[in-house]
């Protein structure tokens, strides 16, 4: 039989699902959950792909049919897994530095490739192989800076400096200071530094509130 | 009839032992990964799916609190916190203190004409108002109370 | 074959009937009734009509029905029938008393009739144990029907009889037409006799006289959907299951109501168990399946007792078992309990249940009807659809897609329960306004109310304003609007129930029924939950309203099942047509209909007020003080608005504001 993914005609036999088809002819379907011969549940939403009805379907469990159609990326299903993956990170500890996946975690890999905020940097830093520089006693801003940073610094085994711009999920900030607490390092000095890259007095009210201010509140 | 359908069924068994017991003692899931050579965690994966299935002995009588549409529109929620409150069954909890009553949202019992309706043992009260629900539970409350006692002399 | 002490339709009339299980007779149904068939003989003729009108009507002449269904039971019926049959020994007055299911009119539970041969057949309803002897004494020693609501029939001889209406000329019953649940609150469940003798199982009968391929046709022309949500065509189904090449087979019917605010499936199963079993084992011949599950809800006992008692009955009696009325066609029955589980009704999660695994559901396709059960091609219907099967069967397409509307025929029931005078389970043809069925037959808002929206379709479905009215009630038309036709519970919320508080209450309940299987769902209805939340108890703001849409679309497409697929609707829907409820519990931090307790203030009316000082007593603050003048009042600082006080005042003297 012959299918149709992304415009290219491939030739299909029957039970395949979408996903090995897609994987045969080089293009990537992201996946989460989905553990060939494992675990094939269809659970997380992630490989979701649009058929030419405007269905979306997960691509791991629907098994390919005659002059199937199917779409691998469109606005739709980037939408559909953004918003899938930040309802995963709402229930997520990002407890990066600590995680023993460290280094090699899908999801913080399909949140960068999916352009979520949220993240801090720090969950990226140990993908390329750093070791966390707060553990060493430096003022890192990776914990409360958004993901997908690339730059150079981090690569080059320097701290974060916070030029991608603060995260404001009370949940990040929260739990980046009881990092900096657990490591003794003054949180009016991390705020300082967060001042030059924080784009409106409103972002970094917002995070000296949840920094700091709360704290005092409950003190 | 098929044995496929009957044979290797938790559900069924869960319920024997529920019917039995009241709840699913610990002792009796071990004895029936056992017997039917499903490991246990599977047993309990089910168990614990399932609401008809209780893992704590229930108390002496169950008032089960419908949480229906037409019951929620009607009231059941407040009745819900008031028999909390008034059962002093602490969050978390199930049971009231003195092991006599315990407190469960049910699901829609079919009888939304009636609404709300809350469930003491086995009888139904239909349009169930906290002032009823109160002279009901301190009746029974007194009647056992009274049984008892009358054992309690007899013995 | 076991005899019983007395004859009954059931056992042979005389030697010359051969029918048992072991050696059965293609037309023992049919010949019941209008036999026998066999042999000329105008006894056995004489005693199986003598039979039926005792059947009918009691071997007195007069039997009294009382609704005995769940619902009746729960309103007192049981105290009733003691009542009656007291009240009949004290008159000296021989009556046969007979418990039977729910006539749909659950606003005056408990009711009974009494029926004769000849007489008016009133109905009477709220009755109890103390109203009972009045009722009794006036129909049978001053032969009035005097405080019945309704008559059937006017005979003349009764006196009163034009004081109470007739029953096919109220609202109520007029516009109902009763197909599915004709045998509703009209015959006793339990009895096999008495279904036999309103014509059941023979549309069995029929069916086994043609192929299943026209069994098949039959149900295609009379356009039957699936009555369990989706619509999904019932012929469709089975045809895709009758093509698979399997040996094993199964069908099943899903008994296993849990919308909140839906009971047609538990009163026609409680009522009517006979239909059921009698399209099950139509669907079974069909798609050529040898085995049936009933998968019945736990919570409802009842109604899995009345299906067991019918398979039982059925068994004994050669309707099920093997060579069913010698077509060579095997088929046996096994009602199945569930443990309670809301996405059990999903048919994918059905199917796990009964295999005895936690029921999740899995990525369809492929579809139960080429892999269902065990692997093997399965058919999931449900309770309403196989009744519709069954009756379809026995009077001919023609008559059932007489109703309906171009897209949807026949009729459906639904359930009305909320803000209305007359609640209750009432069928009407598809297409029917929400007006019709809300206004004529409800009744419409309860006295000095105003009903605002319905939520259609339960936890799946969604609200429509009352602007939308007079919409027609069929697949599409709900579909488009927002709403799905769902199992058929309809909820009437008028101008004391919150739409956020009603939106919030169905996420609590997807929230908690959700297997949490795939992340839509499971994470979705916590998020959807937490805003409404935080916007019941003024927190909320304008971004949260944006979340809600966002998660809410997203859930609609990604989720796994429909559960997680529709848990948005109602929260869709509401924010599509009452908006401005929410936005004014953002933005004025105000609850208009006075629901959400953190957003209403507490004040006590001093002129019903009693001072007892109850409230202040149970008040867990101290909030509520006595001034120097005696007075009680409330001190909003330390108010924590639990609402303790409305409660606990005799007065009703301590208002929302």
């Amino acid at each position: 039989m012959k299918v149709r993914i992304n415009g290219l005609e491939v030739e299909a036999r029957e039970g395949e699902k979408i996903l090995d088809v897609a994987n045969r002819l080089g293009i990537r379907i992201p996946t989460l959950c989905y553990l060939k011969n494992v675990y094939e549940g269809a659970s997380c939403r992630i490989c979701v792909v649009e058929l030419g009805n405007g269905k979306l379907i997960p691509a791991c469990a629907y098994e390919v049919s005659d002059g199937l159609t199917v779409s691998t990326d469109t606005p739709k299903i980037r939408e559909s897994r953004r918003t899938t993956l930040e309802l995963l990170l709402s229930a997520h500890r990002i407890t990066c530095q600590n995680c023993p996946k460290k280094g090699e975690c899908t999801l913080v890999e399909l949140c960068s490739e999916c352009g979520i905020e949220g993240i801090p940097v720090c969950a990226e830093c140990p993908l390329h192989g750093e070791d966390c520089f707060i553990a060493r006693g430096e003022i890192c801003l990776g914990p409360i800076t958004a993901s997908g940073c690339k730059a150079e610094c981090i690569r080059d085994g320097r701290a974060c400096e916070g030029c991608r711009g603060p995260v404001t999920r009370r949940d990040v900030i929260e739990r980046a200071r009881r990092i900096y607490i657990e490591h003794d390092i003054s949180l009016e000095t991390v705020l300082e530094r967060l001042k030059t890259y924080c784009a409106s007095s409103h972002e970094f009210d917002l995070i000296r509130e949840y920094l700091i201010v709360k704290e005092v509140v409950k003190e | 009839m098929s044995r496929r359908i009957s044979s290797g069924n938790i559900i069924e068994s869960l319920q024997n032992v529920q019917e039995k017991h009241g709840f699913l003692p610990r002792d009796s899931l071990i004895k029936l990964s056992q017997d039917t050579r499903i490991p246990l965690s599977r047993i309990f994966g089910v168990a614990t799916f399932y609401h008809q299935f209780r893992l704590e002995p229930p108390g002496r009588v169950t008032i089960a609190v419908c949480m229906g549409t037409a019951c929620h529109l009607r009231g059941n929620a407040e009745n819900y916190e008031f028999l909390k409150r008034f059962l002093s069954i602490g969050p978390g909890r199930s049971t009231s203190d003195d092991g006599l009553f315990s407190l469960e949202k049910a699901r829609c019992f079919g009888c939304c004409s009636l609404a709300p309706v809350v469930k003491i043992g086995d009888m139904l009260i239909g349009k169930a108002t906290p002032r009823e629900l109160q002279r009901a539970i301190s009746r029974i409350r007194e009647e056992i109370l009274r049984e008892e006692a009358a054992r309690e002399t007899r013995g | 074959m076991m005899r019983q002490e007395y004859w009954t339709l059931m056992d042979p009339c005389c030697d010359y009937c051969l029918h048992s299980w072991d050696n059965p007779c293609a037309k023992y149904v049919v010949c019941r009734v209008r036999g026998p068939f066999c042999h000329k003989s105008v006894e056995c003729r004489e005693k199986r009509q003598r039979r039926v009108k005792e059947v009918l009507y009691g071997s007195q002449g007069v039997r009294i029905n009382i609704g005995a269904s769940s619902c009746g039971l729960a309103a007192g019926a049981e105290k009733v029938i003691e009542a009656v049959k007291d009240g009949l020994r004290s008159m000296g007055v021989e009556a046969e008393i007979s418990a039977v299911g729910c006539l749909g009119l659950c606003f005056m539970e408990p009711f009974i009739e009494i029926r004769s041969e000849d007489g008016p057949s009133p109905i009477y309803g709220h009755v109890s144990p103390e109203n009972v002897g009045d009722i009794l004494a006036k129909y049978f020693e001053e032969g009035s029907v005097d405080g019945a609501f309704a008559i059937r029939r006017r005979t003349g001889r009764f006196k009163d009889e034009e004081r109470v209406p007739l029953l096919d000329e109220l609202d109520v019953w007029r516009k109902q037409v009763k197909w599915v649940s004709r045998n509703c609150g009209v015959i006793n469940p339990e009895s096999i006799e008495e279904y036999i003798v309103t014509g059941g199982y023979e549309g069995l009968s029929r069916a086994l006289t043609m192929k299943p391929e026209e069994v098949i046709e039959e149900i295609r022309l009379a356009g039957l959907r699936g009555r369990g949500g989706a619509g999904f065509p019932t012929w469709l189904k089975w045809k895709i299951c009758r093509e698979q090449s399997s040996e094993e087979k199964y069908v099943i019917c899903n008994a296993d109501e849990g919308d909140p605010g839906a009971f047609m499936n538990r009163l026609l199963a409680e009522s009517d168990p006979h239909r059921v079993l009698e399209g099950l084992i139509i669907a079974g011949y069909a798609i050529g399946a040898s085995q049936g599950v009933i998968f019945v809800r736990a919570e409802k006992p009842l109604m899995a007792a009345r299906l067991e008692k019918a398979v039982e009955d059925a068994r004994r009696w050669g309707l099920l078992g093997e060579n069913i009325l010698g077509s060579g066609f095997s088929f046996d029955v096994r009602v199945m309990r569930s443990a309670g589980a809301f996405v059990c009704g999903e048919e994918t999660a059905m199917i796990a249940a009964i295999e005895g695994r936690r029921a999740m559901p899995r990525q369809r396709p492929p579809y139960p009807a080429s892999k269902g059960l065990w692997d093997k091609p399965t058919v999931v219907n449900n309770v309403e659809t196989l009744a519709h099967v069954a009756t379809i069967m026995a009077h001919g397409w023609r008559e059932f897609a007489k109703y309906g509307t171009e897209r949807s025929k026949g009729t459906k029931m639904f359930c009305v329960t909320g803000g209305v005078k007359r609640t209750g389970a009432f069928e009407v043809p598809i297409g029917t306004t929400i007006r019709a069925l809300v206004y004529d037959i409800a009744g419409g808002p309860r006295e000095g109310r105003m009903i605002k929206a319905v939520q259609i379709g339960g936890p799946s479905g969604g609200c429509l304003p009352e602007r939308l009215f007079d919409l027609p009630i069929d697949y599409e038309s709900l579909q488009e609007a927002g709403a799905i036709m769902g199992s058929g519970g309809l909820v009437v919320i008028d101008d004391t129930n919150c739409m956020v508080d009603v939106a919030r209450y169905f996420t609590s309940f997807t929230l908690a029924e959700s297997c949490g299987k795939c992340i839509p769902c499971r994470v979705g209805t916590k998020a959807l939950y937490d805003r409404l939340s935080a916007i019941v108890e003024g927190m909320g703001s304008q971004e949260d309203l944006q979340l809600l849409e966002e998660i809410g679309m997203m859930m609609k497409e990604a989720a796994l099942c429909a559960l997680g697929g529709t848990a948005p609707n109602p929260i869709l829907s509401s924010l599509r047509y009452f908006r401005d409820e929410y936005e004014a519990h953002i933005l004025e931090k105000k609850c208009p209909a006075k629901v959400c307790s953190r957003l209403v203030t507490y004040a006590i009316n001093q002129e019903l007020c009693v001072k007892c000082g109850l409230c202040a007593k149970s008040c867990p603050v101290g909030a509520i003080v006595k001034t120097a003048d005696g007075h009680f009042t409330v001190d909003e600082s330390k108010c924590i608005r639990c609402g303790t006080c409305v409660i606990t005042c005799p007065r009703g003297a301590v208002e929302k504001r």
